[in-house]
């Protein structure tokens, strides 16, 4: 009772928004979040001051994770991506931006929360249905016949994390392990679901990044000495495997809640050994090559069992269970007693393999949808980077076979969103108005602010000060240099558009992207047959991209929402 | 601190407090963040929340904190309103002090003594609002308000059955004020699917409401990271863990529920497990080992697939379970397994402790058993088949931050609250203080005797067709019980025939009655089972009715009328009492009835403080006046924030204008707003608020002290122990 504290009373502020406090933070995150976007953002190193590992990264997950926030709006919205790149693990950092675009576009205009939440939700739902229909400009059917689409797709990925410190042809390599590895999960017999299996990332961390490479069935690290003692040695074609979840180490379970009285003289370590080496003489007698165990194996089993010829491996983790029991067929076994012979497995081969300076068991399986993509790269943090990228990419593609379209990259989605929004909103204002119940110059307001804030948003791809442009047909995104020179001819100066799709050679319409433009109704893109020749599309991921929106959106509308902020001082 | 200062510092805080409290109320309100002393953020529009992560210090915000989450407790409706309402009544007492505080200036009373004659006025003004809820209020809500009231039934027979738009209008209501605007749509939307999937048959939804609302965290599921207009209802329960072991089965699957470990253990609490050899030891663990074996043999020969364990089953079990294909979900808490037992009516297995024979004595049939996959997170999604009337579905909530999913989350459970608020009939006061006989003479009980002779008088005149008279004595309350039983019991074509000649008896019968007029006006006042079957066939005043109007009432007695809700065109019911239904409570003397609601947008607070200064008219007491124009005047605040943001014709004077002038002209209020709220939840927030107020006021001082007050402990309760 003497700890019990009075609570202090907690801080209430009104119209959060309005502060300049919360403007200058907000926009300080933007900055942060803006400057690592695209493939030519910059990295940003993570140190805490006091020693310790430095995070050098340029990706959502691993930013915003570190990153310690201390307004509670701020934490609305870091919270807000983190949870959607915990569930698509893509598009982090544009739902981050887009969100900041937002909040501080509809702020400047000063209208009412009331409209502008009702006329963004509005327009929002106009971007998720225009994606979503099959008259949609900016979005391309994968075909599952080819690798061209996956292969790109996986590849923007790559290149969109510059953390990763990938040359081009290191990025080319990578995509094809990821693109294998992907397609090793798929079963080759499926029923009514699919379910796909799983890709195991196995560090190797100091080789050169083209030493990475993809297995089917599972590695185990071991150390160099165990490998030598005990080398199992062919019998047939395939090894028949235990897999034990109980600990074979001899300890006593539980003994229920009462007390054990053991008498003296009575040894119950003999009497578990003895338990133990008759699981051993059974598994022995039923032709076991190998036992994997979860956790410890007795030495004296250990020892028994090497005596015949039967290779032991313990303290394997609960991690590979599940792929083990996959790739061997077995049934985890739970007892000491008698194991039923339906419990066993089978791999097809068992070998040592030598990887950079580790050694390695591999298991490989007769058909399974397991393997192991061994990744390589120089140090610790840029492997770390790569590990993260890798799972995003391989996420991607996971999310592509349940939604099979991709989404052109490269900024060319959202110039044409806004370019499409534009042309909507000035040409058929009333289904909105009488939806929203507010006069068209709010409608064009908010509007604008939407569009601005998508277009600014792709101009945050552009970190070396060059212009962005936008072309009058397809509404696709352009960039060109810094450098050149501020008069001539468009078509010379730029090259291809940001997804690749379309060149300059084409006979176009530029205009710079901040200028007035009068609205137009953007085109779609190519027929299938040019979208299938065209090798170097940037693509993102149509799932993820569509849940990006919605959440920056949502989030921007809650935080509009927001009259107080009552802070908990305890 | 004097008992005047107390009004001001109360209103100093209460205003305070307002005006946090407006920003979120009615469907324009906004949101508040909240954050937790652990770095959470949570959204919230709901005031008693709000009131809470305020922490407040001063004392008397304190005591108001408390009423307000006391009332809560109640209800689980109306902080904010409690709020407004509260500090529009301090307000408008303030106001009254401060116009008689002149005049007692210019008394020349010596200042001590008046501050003491301010302390006995206080004490009074509480006891005046305390008398003034319990009678008078009960009395104008009965006897005016009562006419107004729409049903959320559709029909009146015996087994209600909802009326399912003016369900959605409710829900759509409630859920404006709770969630944030863009969502409150969806969010009622889909709570009212998942009622009527809950409860798909008709009526019992009283147990099915019980069950949600108690067992509310376990059916729902919150997912962030995905948008909120990914919620959605799943048919089945989902346990919010995965599978320990997870066998594909088909056919009919068997469920049995265990909530020990089926593994026998060594010893059992508070005994002694003595060894002696190792044989022994070796021994016992092969009979642990056989016997688990035997155990899930059993199992599996009994055809069951599914193990539901309320603790962790040990590694042999689970070996065992997957060799005999026995699907394994462990680790479920109390709440699930009580929940499971609710809607199955399973009870755990018993392990027998000597015999060989294992008989599995309850199992239940599963319709599924599947894995659920929600961002990434394995459930388990089982489907039970209910043997009681609630369906078992689940909620799947989805939102970008927890925040907001948690904020759906109650908002949702708070409706299962108002609901099971609402599906109460509501008891009043007032009449049952008739059949005390001890009861102070005041005006109302002159009244209520006078109509129950009347009552007396038209009893005996409606069962002159076909009944001999009732003897007349003393009795008056078996006297109406008897009316009530022989009416009830009169078959539905003599029904017409009775009204018409009950409405008809003051003219024909002038001379049986003592005073006609004013003794029918007292009747309608007596809120018996006699003034509910009048009510379902007047919809107009019954004093100023012409009694002539036989065809009125034969038009009203088709027992719906099709009042046009604003826009929407969507049908409500008159709220209609069959006779069928006042046998079934016709011990219960006045109540606002279940099911009972009014429009939103003020609706009740207007009607309520037009019959209030109505009533306040005629009243002669200078107290009862005092404290009914008080209240009536506060009543307004809350219509007032509500029109806050409307221009024009929508603007607040121009409504109330309107809305008196229909009252006055006995039309029927027209409104635009759509939306239904429970009457009753109203009704116990007023009772409330005064009850607050008559606290703080009666209050005289405040002393600070070091430590908590001592709690009073029931001394006697204790030495009985």
């Amino acid at each position: 009772m003497s700890r019990l504290e009075a609570k202090k009373p907690s801080l209430c502020k009104s119209e959060p928004l309005t502060s300049e406090r919360v403007r200058t933070t907000l926009s300080a995150l933007k900055g942060i979040v803006a400057s690592c976007y695209g493939p030519s953002g910059r990295l940003k190193q993570l140190h805490n001051g006091l020693g310790g590992s430095v995070c050098t990264t340029s990706q959502s997950s691993a930013l915003l994770a570190n990153l310690s926030v201390s307004h509670p709006i701020l934490k609305i919205l870091t919270t807000s991506v983190q949870n959607h790149v915990s569930c698509f693990s893509d598009c982090g950092l544009f739902a981050a931006i887009l969100c900041c675009n937002l909040i501080e576009n509809v702020q400047r205009l000063g209208l009412t929360p009331t409209t502008a939440i009702k006329l963004n939700k509005h327009l929002l739902s106009l971007c998720t249905s225009y994606l979503k229909s099959e008259v949609c400009g900016c979005r391309i059917p994968v075909d599952f016949s080819s690798t061209q689409i996956l292969l790109c797709l996986v590849r923007s990925v790559l290149t969109s994390k510059p953390a990763c410190m990938l040359t081009r042809k290191e990025v080319d390599h990578v995509s094809t392990l990821i693109l294998r590895a992907f397609l090793l999960t798929i079963p080759e017999n499926t029923g009514d679901h699919i379910i796909l299996g799983n890709s195991i990332i196995v560090p190797l961390k100091g080789q050169r990044v083209v030493d990475s490479t993809v297995l089917p069935g599972i590695l185990i690290e071991m150390p160099e000495v165990r490998l030598m003692n005990i080398l199992p040695v062919k019998k047939s074609d395939s090894f028949k495997v235990a897999l034990f979840r109980v600990s074979l180490s001899g300890d006593l379970s539980d003994t229920g809640e009462g007390s054990v009285v053991v008498n003296y003289g009575v040894s119950l370590e003999n009497a578990v050994l003895d338990q133990l080496l008759n699981l051993g003489r059974q598994l022995v007698s039923d032709h076991v090559n190998l036992v994997l165990c979860q956790k410890v194996i007795h030495p004296s089993l250990k020892q028994f069992l090497g005596e015949h010829r039967v290779l032991a491996i313990d303290r394997v983790g609960a991690a590979l269970m599940e792929p083990l029991s996959k790739v061997t067929g077995t049934q985890p076994i739970g007892s000491l007693g008698s194991v039923s012979p339906s419990s066993y497995g089978n791999v097809k081969d068992l070998c040592t393999e030598k990887f950079g300076f580790k050694w390695f068991f591999h298991l490989i399986p007769n058909e399974a949808t397991v393997c192991s993509l061994l990744l390589c790269n120089r140090n610790g943090t840029a492997w770390d980077e790569l590990k993260l990228t890798c799972q995003t990419a391989l996420h991607v593609l996971q999310l592509t076979i349940k939604e099979p379209c991709v989404l052109l990259g490269g900024g060319c989605t959202e110039t044409h969103l806004a370019a499409y929004i534009r042309h909507k909103t000035f040409n058929d204002p009333e289904s909105i108005l009488k939806d929203c119940g507010c006069t068209p110059t709010e409608l064009q307001l908010i509007a604008e602010a939407f569009c601005s804030a998508l277009e600014s948003l792709t101009g945050s791809l552009e970190h070396d000060g060059g212009e962005i442009l936008t072309d009058m047909k397809y509404g696709h995104f352009w960039s060109v240099q810094a450098d050149s020179p501020s008069v001539g001819s468009w078509p010379d100066l730029l090259t291809r558009c940001g997804c690749g799709l379309h060149n300059s050679l084409e006979e176009l319409s530029w205009s710079f992207l901040k200028t007035a433009r009068h609205p137009f109704a953007p085109l779609p893109c190519l027929p299938h047959e040019a979208v299938g020749s065209a090798n170097n599309l940037t693509l993102d991921c149509f799932t993820a991209k569509l849940s990006g929106l919605q959440v920056a959106v949502e989030t921007a509308n809650l935080i509009l929402d927001l009259s107080y902020v009552i802070e908990d001082k305890n | 601190m004097a008992a005047e200062g107390a009004v001001k510092a109360a209103l100093q805080v209460a205003q305070a407090l307002e005006t946090i409290v407006s920003g979120c109320v009615g469907p324009e309100g906004r949101q508040v963040l909240c954050t937790k002393p652990t770095g959470e953020v949570l959204l919230s529009r709901d005031g008693g929340r709000l009131l809470a992560a305020l922490h407040l210090e001063h004392p008397l915000a304190r005591v108001m904190v408390a009423c307000v989450s006391s009332h809560l407790r109640k209800t689980g409706d109306g902080a904010k309103t409690f709020i407004i309402f509260l500090c529009h009544l301090l307000r408008g007492l303030e106001a009254v002090t401060d116009k008689e505080k002149d005049s007692l200036i210019s008394k020349n009373i010596q200042t001590h003594g008046r501050y003491w004659k301010t302390c006995c006025r206080w004490k009074f003004i509480s006891q005046a609002l305390l008398t003034f809820q319990t009678q008078i209020l009960d009395y104008v809500v009965d006897r005016y308000l009562s006419r107004h009231f729409l049903s959320v039934f559709s029909s009146p027979t015996k087994e209600r059955t909802l009326c399912r738009s003016s369900f959605e209008l409710l829900l759509e209501a409630y859920f404006g004020g709770r969630v944030g605007r863009n969502n409150h749509s969806f969010i009622s939307q889909l709570m009212c699917d998942y009622f009527f999937k809950c409860t798909a048959c008709e009526g019992g939804f009283e147990e099915a409401f019980e069950l949600v609302d108690d067992r509310f965290g376990e059916l729902s599921v919150g997912v962030t990271g995905l948008p909120v207009s990914d919620s959605r209802i799943l048919a089945g329960l989902v346990l919010h863990r995965d599978f320990s072991v997870y066998r594909p089965a088909g056919g009919d699957i068997r469920t049995a529920l265990v909530t020990e470990t089926i593994q026998p253990l060594f010893s059992t609490s508070g005994s002694e497990f003595i060894l002696n050899s190792e044989a022994q030891f070796q021994t016992s663990q092969l009979w642990i080992m056989e016997r688990t074996k035997a155990i899930m043999k059993s199992l599996q020969n009994h055809n069951v697939k599914l193990l539901l364990s309320s603790v962790k089953q040990p590694d042999l079990v689970i070996y065992y379970a997957e060799l005999n294909g026995v699907t394994v979900v462990e680790c479920l808490s109390s709440e699930e397994i009580s929940l499971i037992q609710r809607i199955t009516g399973l009870s755990p297995l018993v392990l027998p402790q000597a015999s060989s024979q294992y008989e599995i004595s309850s199992t239940a049939l599963v319709k599924f058993c599947k894995p659920l996959v929600l961002r990434s997170k394995r459930y388990v999604h089982l489907g039970l088949i209910s043997t009681c009337s609630f369906i078992p579905h689940c909620l799947v909530l989805c939102g970008p931050v927890q925040g907001l999913v948690e904020q759906h989350e109650a908002a949702l459970h708070g409706a299962f609250k108002m609901l099971r608020q609402l599906f109460k009939d509501l008891d009043l006061s007032y009449l049952t203080q008739t059949s005390d006989q001890n009861y102070v003479p005041s005006p109302l009980i002159y009244k209520n005797r006078e109509s129950n002779q009347l009552a007396d008088t038209v009893n005996g005149s409606i069962q002159r067709p076909h009944q001999d008279p009732v003897e007349k004595n003393e009795g008056e309350l078996a006297k109406t019980h008897t009316y009530l039983n022989t009416y009830s019991n009169s078959v539905v074509p003599s029904i017409e025939l009775e009204t018409h000649i009950f409405r008809s008896t003051p003219k024909v019968t002038p001379a049986g009655t003592q005073q006609t007029d004013e003794a029918l006006g007292c009747l309608s006042a007596n809120k018996t089972r006699i003034m509910d079957v009048c009510d379902l066939f007047i919809d107009g005043d019954p004093t100023t009715e012409s009694t002539a109007e036989n065809t009125r009432i034969e038009a009203s007695f088709e027992n719906v009328s099709i009042p046009k809700m604003g826009g929407k065109g969507s049908m409500l019911p008159v709220r209609c009492k069959s006779s069928e239904l006042g046998t079934s409570r016709s011990c219960c003397f006045s109540s606002i009835s279940a099911g009972c609601v009014l429009p939103v947008g003020g609706h009740f607070e207007i009607l309520l403080h037009y019959y209030l200064l109505n009533y306040v008219k005629k009243c002669q007491q200078s107290e009862a006046t005092m404290v009914g124009t008080l209240i009536a005047n506060a009543l307004l605040g809350i219509p007032k924030i509500l029109y806050k943001s409307k221009r024009g014709n929508q603007s607040f004077p121009q409504v109330y204008v309107r809305a008196l002038h229909a009252l006055q002209t006995n039309q029927p209020m027209g409104g635009n707003q759509t939306g239904l709220e429970s009457v009753s939840g109203k009704y116990q927030l007023l009772t409330s608020v005064l009850q607050c107020l008559a606290k703080i006021v009666s209050i005289d001082l405040v002393i600070g002290i070091k430590r908590q007050p001592q709690e009073v402990y029931d001394q006697e309760s204790e030495e009985e122990l």
